[in-house]
């Protein structure tokens, strides 16, 4: 009667259940017991149903689910402690096969790992703020004169601020250096002026103190500072009292009220935080009210839920609003518009592309590794392969022997794993330092544990292709081993293929990289050789500030700006010296970019289409021996002298690319060029060479030069030297303290120096790229070499047969190397078509080199050939050698 | 079988776990299929040893590595005879072990009375 009341279907359904649950049982456990096991559950099964009913199940399932659970862990952990000991007795047996796999997984997962966590902190971790993603930057462009970044100013701020109904905060930034006075030496600090919200958009609780308070920026304020945790650390040794101490700052005294925490600053490191209303030009009146006064940058944190696309849209409504109200301001012909990008992507733009050719570089190095690890293992599973048939024959099961040898390629992948993690330990700083150059996240790049979890993956990864590719095909030739002789040539021929077809894509992959890097080394070597319009040999540059409030004239500066070049001439071995605003690849200028200092123009008797997009040049503020100082040519007119500047001599100097995109065919000599929309108009006395002011692979675009008298500018003093430019950096330092002893002093730089720093990321980057590029090459060229010797190793028998029947050894020599070389070749075939496949994802780091250039290709085809060549020539010279009495006795 | 055979007649031995024992014990007295033990294995613990099918084999197993129970090769007349089971017979090292582990049980139940660990109504 019972059996009525329970579910009539429940035997099989139960019995599939149960067959299922058996598989999470080692696979040797279910073909042992699992018959049996599914027997026996059966009868209880029975037995349950009849006594206990429907409870009676319910604790069977229970106990059984119980049972095989713990079973199955139990059981695993018996064969994985088996295989680790088997796995570790093999290594030891054949140590040059572990140190040569280990060796090679370590250099390829090294690589990776190293790559990983500079991509890992810069391109893939949020921003290290609540809610990171919620923040943007928020850029004005004026598109069709070409800028993609002109600033705000302190009207669309406020405009932007008001009418947004996307953003939660928007804060504005901008940075100035200025004198600090109070404590020690006066001290030039790098500060960042800011809105009252800012650290309230960016979310930041301070260490010490507190963080702005919405009346901290209103005109008239008592002047605050913030200081960052770095510059409290190093200039003020951590001081727990430094809340409340005061400093004098552009002639204000300035109360500390806060220190921040220590977090990644950006979009770049500051010492001190103060408020707009304490920078002597955000507060004034002048620039308050005009509306064109264009210099901040803003960043705004959108509300919750609200995408950044929807926050970019209701942006460039206001921009079209305000084009509409305030027509003078937006001229059609320059094309306003309001762009919107998430933080953390404009923080990292231009260190996307190159990392991410690196990490695919590193990639390659990897798989090439593999290969070469499959090869290794292929060649010692053939002088195992009667062990593994005998164990076969014995019982061990197909799925079995697969797990042990994953087991054993696990295990020297995660070796070569745990060394390549020291490698990239070791290698972090020096990536950091490359990645600072492109990004200001690069100090948070470290060893953290998704870095861990990676380089676990990659070992993981990298022992599941090589372990598969080695243990399936032995298990294909398990059955034929034992039937077959010794040496087995028959599944030989088909094995050959395989490694033959491993050694191919090695070669192909490695021609890839050492395109890569040959590329961007050709293209190193053609920005080395660029004439940078002046001669850097023997001067020496030097940013000097002085303090803002003190020369409140411009003539003030204009004296000072004398007295100060007057007595730098003064001084033994000077030939001449200048002032500038800014000095040819200037490091700061250089990451400022050249929209920094550019500017619109007009030029006399030209009139400019509607929409048109007026001419643009960069202006530069210099002082009479400016060009002689730097060694620039003077191609026509005259330079400046001192009584240029005045109200009777507006006069400017340009660059002969001014002059090609102008006047190419006219005299320009003589021309009128207004920067002030036409009140006051100067005259082109002069014409001179072209100098690469930002960087030896920016072409040189329209330059201006104008008399320092007419609006000094003393960022940099440059100075010509007879003696060793460095060794007189003190003396030019205390002549400038001489005249001014409040004048700060920063970044000596010889113009040597400049210009090999401004050359550091493509050289880095080459240099990386080489590194791989090596690495691929020797790893190709091991593996060639290998296999080529195994091959003549197994065809010992019918080369003696060969020689005896007559065959010379040059031609066994030949025979051997013309073998390499068809696999070479094949290689450089499959790979120039991956390089001209793949060449367009380099063009953006690449100078005046195409991404296809013939010369390039065929060096690195010579160079991979040569080095396959030589690593077979020593088995081809072991072949040729054959005793063929000897190969002939041995069979 | 002589490695087994050497490690068997180590003493002393490490505990048994209760089940394994109890594995032992119901072989003690003739040869059973995996049911058949469990069935014995809750009959004379009066239902509070209970072995699932995943706990007997891994059990079975085990034994069988260590050389202490065999498959025999005697089955039930043919019209018995069900071809999917095994049986299992108590092999001397088996014997030896589980003889090893009733003198260790006895021992402490010894001790135990010796120090009058058990009063007269618990001993009743």
């Amino acid at each position: 009667m019972r059996r009525a009341e329970v579910n009539p279907d429940s035997v099989p359904v139960s019995k599939r259940v149960f067959r299922s649950l058996l598989r999470i049982l080692p696979g040797d456990f279910q073909s042992n017991y699992g018959r049996e096991m599914e027997h026996t559950f059966e009868d209880q099964t029975r037995e349950a149903r009849d006594r206990g009913g429907l409870a009676g199940l319910v604790q069977l399932w229970w106990e059984t689910l119980k049972g095989i659970f713990q079973t199955a862990p139990r059981e695993h952990w018996e064969i994985l402690k088996q295989d680790i000991g088997y796995a570790g007795r093999m290594m030891r047996k054949n140590p040059g096969f572990t140190l040569m796999a280990g060796i090679t997984l370590a250099l390829g997962i090294g690589a990776n790992t190293a790559i990983f966590s500079v991509v890992h902190a810069t391109l893939l971790r949020p921003l290290p703020y609540p809610q990171g993603q919620q923040l943007i930057f928020i850029r004005q462009q004026s598109l069709k004169s070409g800028m993609s970044d002109i600033g705000f100013s302190v009207h669309e701020i406020q405009d932007y601020r008001e009418q947004n109904r996307t953003l939660s905060g928007l804060a504005e930034y901008h940075t100035m250096s200025f004198i600090l006075f109070g404590h020690g030496d006066p001290d030039r600090v790098r500060a960042a002026v800011v809105s009252a919200n800012y650290f309230d958009v960016f979310e930041v609780q301070p260490l010490l103190g507190r963080t702005f308070l919405p009346g901290d920026d209103k005109l008239g304020a008592p002047p605050v500072l913030i200081l960052s945790y770095e510059y409290w650390k190093n200039r003020f040794g951590g001081d727990p009292e430094i809340v409340g101490k005061t400093f004098e700052l552009n002639d204000k005294i300035h109360t500390v009220v806060g220190v921040l925490p220590p977090i990644p600053q950006y979009p770049l490191e500051r010492d001190v935080y103060m408020p707009t209303s304490a920078c002597p030009f955000r507060s004034a009146q002048k620039f308050i009210d005009n509306r064109d006064a264009r210099m901040m940058e803003v960043f705004g944190r959108v509300k919750p839920g609200v995408s950044v696309e929807q926050a970019g849209a209701d942006l460039s409504t206001i921009a079209g609003r305000l084009k509409l109200q305030y027509p003078k301001s937006y001229p059609d012909n320059l094309g306003y518009a309001a762009a919107t990008t998430p933080l953390q992507q404009e923080l990292t733009r231009e260190a996307r592309p190159t990392l991410l050719i690196l990490m695919a570089a590193a990639a390659f190095v990897l798989l090439i590794a593999c290969a070469n690890v499959a090869n290794l293992t292929l060649a010692r599973m053939s002088r195992r392969e009667r062990e593994l048939a005998v164990r076969t024959a014995l019982g061990a099961g197909r799925s079995r022997l697969l797990r042990q040898l994953l087991t054993e390629s696990f295990m020297i992948a995660l070796a070569g794993g745990a060394v390549g993690l020291i490698l990239a330990y070791g290698s972090l700083e020096l990536l950091a330092d490359f990645a600072a150059r492109l990004t200001p996240r690069a100090h948070e790049i470290k060893i953290d544990a998704g870095v861990l979890a990676f380089t676990l993956l990659a070992a993981l990864g990298t022992s599941i292709v090589f372990g598969t590719m080695a243990a399936l095909f032995t298990r294909a030739n398990l059955s034929s081993s034992l039937k077959e002789g010794s040496v087995g040539t028959g599944t030989g021929q088909h094995k050959n293929r395989l490694r033959s077809a491993l050694i191919v894509s090695q070669i192909a992959f490695s021609f890839v990289l050492l395109i890569g890097a040959g590329l961007m080394l050709r293209s190193l070597v053609k920005i080395l050789r660029v004439d940078p319009g002046f001669v850097p040999q023997r001067v020496l540059a030097m940013s000097t500030t002085y303090s803002f409030s003190k020369y409140a004239k411009p003539e003030q500066y204009v004296d000072v700006i004398k007295k100060v070049l007057i007595r730098v001439q003064g001084e033994p071995g000077v030939m001449s010296a200048a002032v500038a605003g800014t000095y040819p690849l200037e490091p700061e200028a250089i990451s400022a970019g050249s929209s920094a200092f550019s500017g619109s123009f007009q030029i006399k008797g030209r009139e400019i289409g509607a929409a048109e997009a007026p001419p643009m040049g960069n202006f530069t503020a210099i002082s009479p021996d400016y060009f002689r100082t730097l060694g620039i040519p003077l191609k026509e007119g005259r330079e400046f002298t001192d009584l240029d500047g005045g109200k009777e001599q507006l006069v400017l100097i340009i660059n002969e690319a001014m002059k090609r995109q102008y006047w190419p065919k006219e005299n320009a000599i003589g021309q009128f060029i207004s920067g002030d929309k036409g009140e006051t108009w100067n005259k082109v006395v002069g014409v001179v060479g072209d100098v690469r002011e930002f960087g030896l692979d920016h072409a040189a675009s329209p330059e201006i030069y104008y008399p320092h008298a007419e609006g000094p500018n003393p960022a940099a003093l440059i100075v010509r030297t007879t003696l060793e430019p460095a060794s007189m950096a003190a003396t030019l330092t205390r002549a400038v303290h001489e005249v001014d002893p409040q004048a700060a002093v920063t970044h000596v730089l010889t113009l040597e120096q400049a210009r090999t720093e401004s050359t550091a990321s493509p050289r880095l980057t080459a240099s990386l790229l080489g590194i791989f590029a090596v690495l691929a090459l020797l790893i190709a060229a091991a593996g060639i070499g290998g296999i080529m010797a195994l091959t003549v190793s197994q065809r010992v028998h019918e080369i003696g047969i060969r020689i005896a029947l007559g065959a010379q050894p040059s031609s066994i020599l030949r025979m051997i190397l013309g073998q390499g070389l068809l696999l070479a070749m094949l290689g450089v075939g499959i790979g120039i078509a991956g390089a001209l496949a793949l060449g367009n994802l380099v063009k953006s780091l690449l100078f005046e080199v195409a991404p296809t250039d013939p010369v390039t290709f065929a060096g690195v085809a010579l160079v991979l050939i040569a080095a396959a060549m030589i690593a077979t020539y020593l088995p081809a010279r072991r072949a040729a050698a054959v005793d063929p009495i000897i190969a002939l006795r041995a069979e | 079988m002589a490695r087994y055979r050497e490690e068997a007649a180590r003493e002393p031995q490490e505990p048994l776990t209760p089940a394994l024992f109890h594995v032992l014990l119901a072989l003690a007295d003739g040869e059973k299929h995996g049911y058949a033990i469990l069935k014995e294995v809750a009959l004379r613990t009066d239902g509070k040893v209970r072995l699932s099918a995943g706990t007997l084999y891994g059990i079975i197993k085990r034994l069988n590595e260590e050389g202490w129970i065999a498959e025999s090769s005697n089955r039930p007349a043919a019209g018995l005879d069900d071809e999917r089971r095994r049986y299992y017979r108590l092999t001397e090292d088996g014997r030896r072990v589980a003889v090893v582990e009733a003198r260790r049980l006895e021992e402490l139940l010894g001790m135990a009375r010796s120090k009058k660990l058990f009063r007269k109504a618990e001993l009743a």
